[in-house]
């Protein structure tokens, strides 16, 4: 086992490596850099000379050949004058010594370009985490809580009036486009001119965001409420329409995974074994047949973690919910590439430790495999 | 000699035609996938017909009268442009329906090819096809998806326009993404094909490993192909609509439905119908997809069932 796991570990930073480099390259060669658009809007008195083009160039460091853009990129650049290679900083950075000493190993992604310009990208990051967190896990939560029962039903009662209906809501669920059913949402039950409020006469949903700007109007659930802007409450209503239409996703597959491998346990001898010597059926399913089939849903779930970081994109954009997803939109949008090339490594970072967590915690549950 | 030739081709395609009758027999049971195929010959039959039967011309702007609510004159309405969204709508199933197919096609055989090959060759070439598709099937698609056609944004395909450039690189970037799982697919069937019989009969005859993995390999493959083909048209239509959605994907003037919807929910409050129905032509043309995949599924193969 330790074999192994030192084993792995060097892989994975192999990975991460290699994964780096291929993020780093594709960013920036694509065609289109940083500065291609600069003069695009600009009329003949505020258009720069290929003179300032070259000065903001040397500025951002992008003078320098590829390679050793991603190498400061990755590591920094404060120990490039002690191997002589002091040509290779920039100005500003020998100027002040906080701009040298820099880069992903110090888990500094460098500073955005456009959505938020010079802010250091990790603080972006960290600002919108907690909202994906939260969001992420209230939607497994709920799809667990739902998908698992109806997995189990399905199962243990095959072709009754219930699995059919499963089986239609997890087709409902896998040809549903999550941005569609986003916006119909919306349109039903979220802002005043909504038909939930207009017809129904019910209080309202927020549009989007993740908590008030302004203390709730009259007739919406934050007012009925009581919601400060701001308050537990009012982000927690800001939730509830995002985590709805993240978990159908999410319930569609889960049901089926848990239907499956349900199926599967439940036609085996140890089954038969148990049933046979009299044991309530109740406690057949629950305890012996469930879990040996949770052992494949805990791989899948562990597998689910990469997404925490960038599976919402589209539910995030639909709701305006300012969490990374959303960040990776803006970014994609602005060309902001120092938020997009830190989003995709840690998005790689995740897959590899997913991948690795998903195999320990197969031999946990399941004692059989063992890993050499 | 040229009779007996004649008579194995008669036979040969009497049977052909008797397992295509099964297959049809089998598929009619199934309501729902018969269903979905009715939807689909449909949407097929207005993409292919829209020019002939679309009421205007879907990039003619008129001004005069953009925003417009439905009329006789506008069955849908007309867009912020002024143009009639019924007649976008059925280009836009040619669009989406086209990306789609092709994407499916593209997609399809590549996997295919580079399954049979992982499966029949075996050793180091397995191992290797095997790391690349593990690999690429752990990478969140959609991110990648956004990120490599926001960076393909900019390039325009020689004799193209901008916007019919997106048309080939979004069918560019779906394909190089989509091919992993049919590839799995086939591995799996080509390594129990290989170890038949009539594998060691074609080479004893002194077929090539190339000629085996055509002629008999993905012919044997051919069902759950074309069961993982239907489905990954459903998932195309979707994926397609989500990055023309965000932007990323078809560029306007040229309609899709995903960027219709992406139009429309500017004024969803006052024209609802305008962001509904791209919607849910999206969500049925997937459904019925899927519907007739699970319906194949049964009708080609029973021991494929679930």
């Amino acid at each position: 086992m330790v074999n192994y796991l030192i084993r792995r570990l060097f892989q994975m930073m192999l990975v991460i490596l290699l994964s780096s480099m291929a993020i780093y390259a594709i960013m920036n060669l694509a065609p289109g850099g940083p500065l291609s658009g600069i003069n695009l809007g600009a009329d003949r008195k505020s258009r720069l000379s290929v003179e300032e083009i070259r000065r903001i160039e040397e500025f951002l460091g992008l003078h320098r050949p590829l390679h050793w853009r991603y190498i400061v990129w990755l590591l920094g650049e404060d120990w490039l004058d002690k191997v002589g290679l002091e040509h290779l900083q920039r100005t500003s950075c020998q100027r002040i010594p906080e701009e040298c000493a820099r880069g992903v190993i110090r888990f500094d992604f460098g500073d955005s370009w456009r959505l938020a310009a010079g802010q250091k990208v990790i603080d972006l990051i960290w600002f919108r985490l907690p909202n994906t967190l939260l969001l992420m896990t209230s939607a497994t939560l709920l799809s667990l809580v739902v998908a698992i029962p109806i997995g189990i039903y399905s199962a243990v009662r095959q072709y009754s009036m219930l699995d059919y209906a499963a089986t239609a809501f997890a087709f409902f669920g896998t040809a549903m486009p999550v941005f569609w059913f986003g916006l119909m949402t919306i349109f039903l039950v979220s802002g005043p001119r909504s038909p939930w409020h207009q017809v129904l006469g019910l209080p309202y949903l927020p549009t989007g965001n993740t908590f008030s700007l302004r203390p709730p109007p009259p007739g919406s659930l934050l007012y009925v409420l009581g919601a400060t802007p701001g308050s537990a409450l009012d982000r927690a209503v800001h939730l509830i329409l995002p985590t709805l239409v993240l978990s159908l996703l999410y319930m569609a597959g889960w049901s089926r995974y848990t239907r499956s491998s349900m199926l599967e346990v439940l036609r085996q001898d140890y089954v038969r074994t148990a049933r046979a010597k009299g044991l309530v059926e109740r406690l057949v399913i629950m305890k012996h047949a469930l879990r040996n089939a949770l052992i494949p849903i805990v791989t899948i779930l562990t597998l689910e973690i990469p997404g925490i970081f960038s599976g919402a994109v589209i539910t995030e954009t639909v709701f305006n919910y300012k969490g990374m997803g959303r960040l990776y939109y803006d970014a994609l949008q602005a060309d902001d590439w120092p938020v997009v090339m830190a989003l995709l490594f840690i998005t790689a970072l995740l897959v590899v430790f997913a991948n690795l967590l998903a195999d320990i915690l197969y031999t946990i549950v399941d004692p059989r495999i063992r890993l050499e | 000699m040229a009779t007996a030739e004649l008579r194995a081709e008669a036979l040969l395609t009497v049977r052909e035609e008797r397992y295509l009758q099964i297959v049809w027999r089998r598929f009619r049971r199934h309501r729902v996938a018969l269903a979905g195929a009715a939807v689909l010959l449909f949407f097929i039959f207005i993409a292919i017909a829209a020019p002939w039967i679309a009421p205007y011309d879907p990039y003619v702007q008129n001004l005069e009268r953009k925003n417009a609510a439905p009329s006789p004159a506008h069955w849908l309405g007309t867009d912020e442009l002024g143009r009639d969204v019924l007649s976008r709508l059925m280009h836009a199933a040619r669009i989406s329906l086209t990306v789609a197919f092709v994407v499916v096609l593209i997609s399809q055989t590549a996997g295919a090819l580079i399954g049979a090959i992982s499966g029949y060759f075996g050793g180091w070439v397995d191992n290797l096809i095997q790391r690349v598709v593990d690999f690429m099937l752990t990478l969140p698609l959609l991110p990648l998806l956004l990120t490599i056609s926001a960076l393909l944004s900019d390039v325009t395909i020689p004799g193209l326009s901008r916007e019919w450039s997106s048309v080939v690189l979004i069918i560019f970037v779906l394909s190089a993404f989509g091919w992993m799982g049919t590839a799995r697919l086939v591995r799996g069937v080509v390594l129990s094909l290989r170890e038949q019989a009539f594998t060691e009969a074609a080479r004893a005859l002194g077929m090539s490993d190339l000629q085996i993995v055509v002629r008999h390999m993905i012919p044997n493959a051919m069902a759950p192909i074309i069961v993982s083909a239907t489905l990954a048209l459903g998932t195309v239509i979707i994926l397609e609509a989500a990055l023309s959605f965000l932007g990323f994907g078809v560029q306007p003037p040229v309609p899709t439905w995903g960027n219709m919807l992406n139009n429309a929910q500017a004024d969803m409050w006052t024209q609802p119908f305008k962001a509904i129905v791209p919607g849910f032509c999206i969500f049925l043309t997937s459904l019925s997809f899927n519907f007739v995949g699970d319906g194949l599924r049964d009708a080609l193969d029973p021991r494929l069932k679930r």
